[in-house]
């Protein structure tokens, strides 16, 4: 089996336009949470979130074409630009396009345009719905555009799994390139659904906080909500060795389980085992992790359970991982999470710092573990795990190794 | 022209992206180079806007031309405007 390389990198999300930005405020502990200004908050009681600002979608898509894309599929588009440029492949004028899979998640897709479509039908009581709105709001719109904008014929299809999909549309890309079914991938995640009903929905949960997010501190008040996407090119290692690629880091392996216990509460066990297998898948010894970003929600529940997890594979090894949740910093991106943190772990292999946990006020003692607070600390990085652990108990951990 | 007409014209112009001179009664969608997309958008935008279902299928209508279109419009409007005269649009 191949050894995959992520050649090529995007992102959009409330820390910035494009990766760079991304991870530079990453890298500054510099949160992009706040008052929410997008939607309008008179009837919110959470009424904080990471948004993306100063977003202006005509200067990325005439206004023809944005007639056809949801926010989802604007975001995505954005961050797979970013990638593909930047690893230099044209796929059309190439040939490669048949050979590269296109695999984006989403938790819930097109949620704006279907949000915009309810309120007419329902609240203006208007019968007529757009004739665009089904290709807007199905949740491999993100997939299709790609696609479409590149010249990506080989397998493409979304990947949904809540706050894992990201995490797990990653790891069929890398499963399809590591096995040869491919030669490269485009892949990540992208969610956009900050609207009133939305947030309505997650209040209701009594998870989300309404000051910031604080993971894994004594003070901690749940998760915030953000929005943006991550992509990726991953290609045949060889390949992107031979024609000179920049290499920025080795997608090495990944840890899939499921709880089957609770629909919303995390298990320690299921977490444990997706932990295990991404490090056996990776090859790798748990002493040769040196950074974990965590998934980190800043929830009552999450938090203490992944700790524990964390524990329960490394061992003795634990206490000297750093750990932290850059969701402290861009929120909870859900469908796009992993592939936003994802940009974090990339950062730290690369720059050798590690991006700390933000807001972090005191230590909790149900959460013992070094989750690097507040600051930034420059440490050698030889090998990284990204968590995700979505409701429902659906785990995703993603292994990289420095290029 | 008629007020429907100009509409109808204003409206096709606007959805296809295209200069409303180059629109005739003669014009066929195709002509246009009116892909099918922006055809069920046009149809969209003329229903919304005089609140009236063009019928999917009825071989009386003709869609696939502007005067076929207009037409179909202008007898919806008026049979509108004759089941409900004080009705204000």
């Amino acid at each position: 089996m191949r050894r995959v390389a992520i050649t090529g990198m995007g992102a959009i999300n409330a820390l910035g336009h494009d990766a760079a930005a991304t991870w530079s405020a990453m890298r500054e502990g510099r949160p992009a949470i706040g008052p929410i200004a997008n939607i309008p908050t008179d009837l919110l009681l959470i009424k904080v979130a990471a948004e993306i600002r100063d977003y202006d979608p005509l200067r990325h898509f005439d206004s023809k074409r944005l007639i056809l894309l949801d926010r989802v599929s604007q975001l995505a588009l954005i961050a797979a630009r970013e990638a593909i440029a930047q690893s230099g492949l044209e796929f059309r004028a190439s040939g490669f396009g048949e050979r590269t899979a296109c695999i984006i998640g989403s938790g819930i897709g097109g949620e704006n345009s279907h949000n915009e479509l309810s309120s007419r039908f329902y609240g203006d009581r208007n019968p007529r719905v757009h004739p665009l709105a089904i290709v807007r709001v199905m949740a491999n719109a993100p997939a299709c555009h790609v696609g479409m904008e590149f010249g990506l014929t080989g397998p493409s299809f979304a990947v949904v799994s809540a706050c894992s999909s990201a995490n797990h549309a990653m790891g069929q890309a890398f499963e399809m390139v590591r096995s040869g079914k491919v030669d490269f991938a485009v892949t990540g995640g992208s969610e956009a659904c900050i609207t009133v009903p939305t947030i309505k929905a997650w209040e209701a949960m009594r998870v989300t906080a309404d000051d910031t997010c604080r993971p894994f501190c004594k003070q901690r008040r749940g998760m915030v909500l953000g929005e943006g996407a991550g992509i990726f090119v991953l290609e045949d290692y060889e390949h992107a060795r031979r024609r000179g690629a920049t290499i920025l880091a080795e997608f090495a392996g990944t840890g899939m389980s499921a709880d089957a216990g609770d629909i919303v509460l995390p298990s320690e066990t299921g977490a444990a085992r997706a932990l295990a297998a991404a490090l056996a898948d990776a090859h790798m010894a748990p002493d040769e992790v040196d950074y974990v970003n965590a998934h980190g929600t800043g929830t009552p529940a999450n938090d203490p359970t992944e700790s524990k997890a964390i524990r329960r594979v490394f061992r003795a090894h634990a206490d000297n991982l750093a750990v932290s949740s850059t969701k402290s910093m861009h929120g909870h991106a859900l469908g796009a999470a992993g592939a936003i943190e994802l940009i974090a772990a990339i950062g730290a292999l690369r720059d050798g710092v590690v991006p700390p946990t933000a807001n972090f006020i005191d230590p909790d003692p149900e959460c013992d573990l070094d989750y690097v607070p507040n600051t930034a600390r420059e440490m050698p990085v030889r090998g990284v795990l990204s968590n995700s652990f979505a409701f429902g108990g659906l785990n995703a951990v993603v292994a990289l190794r420095h290029a | 022209m008629s007020s429907v007409q100009e509409t109808v014209f204003g409206i096709i112009a606007k959805e296809a992206g295209i200069d409303i001179g180059k629109i005739t009664l003669d014009s066929t969608l195709k002509e246009l180079e009116i892909q099918s997309l922006d055809a069920v958008q046009i149809i969209f935008e003329i229903e919304d806007h005089f609140k009236i279902t063009l019928p999917d299928r009825d071989p009386n209508f003709d869609t696939e031309s502007v005067k076929g279109l207009v037409e179909a419009v202008e007898k919806l409007v008026a049979e509108k405007q004759a089941a409900a005269p004080s009705t204000p649009t």
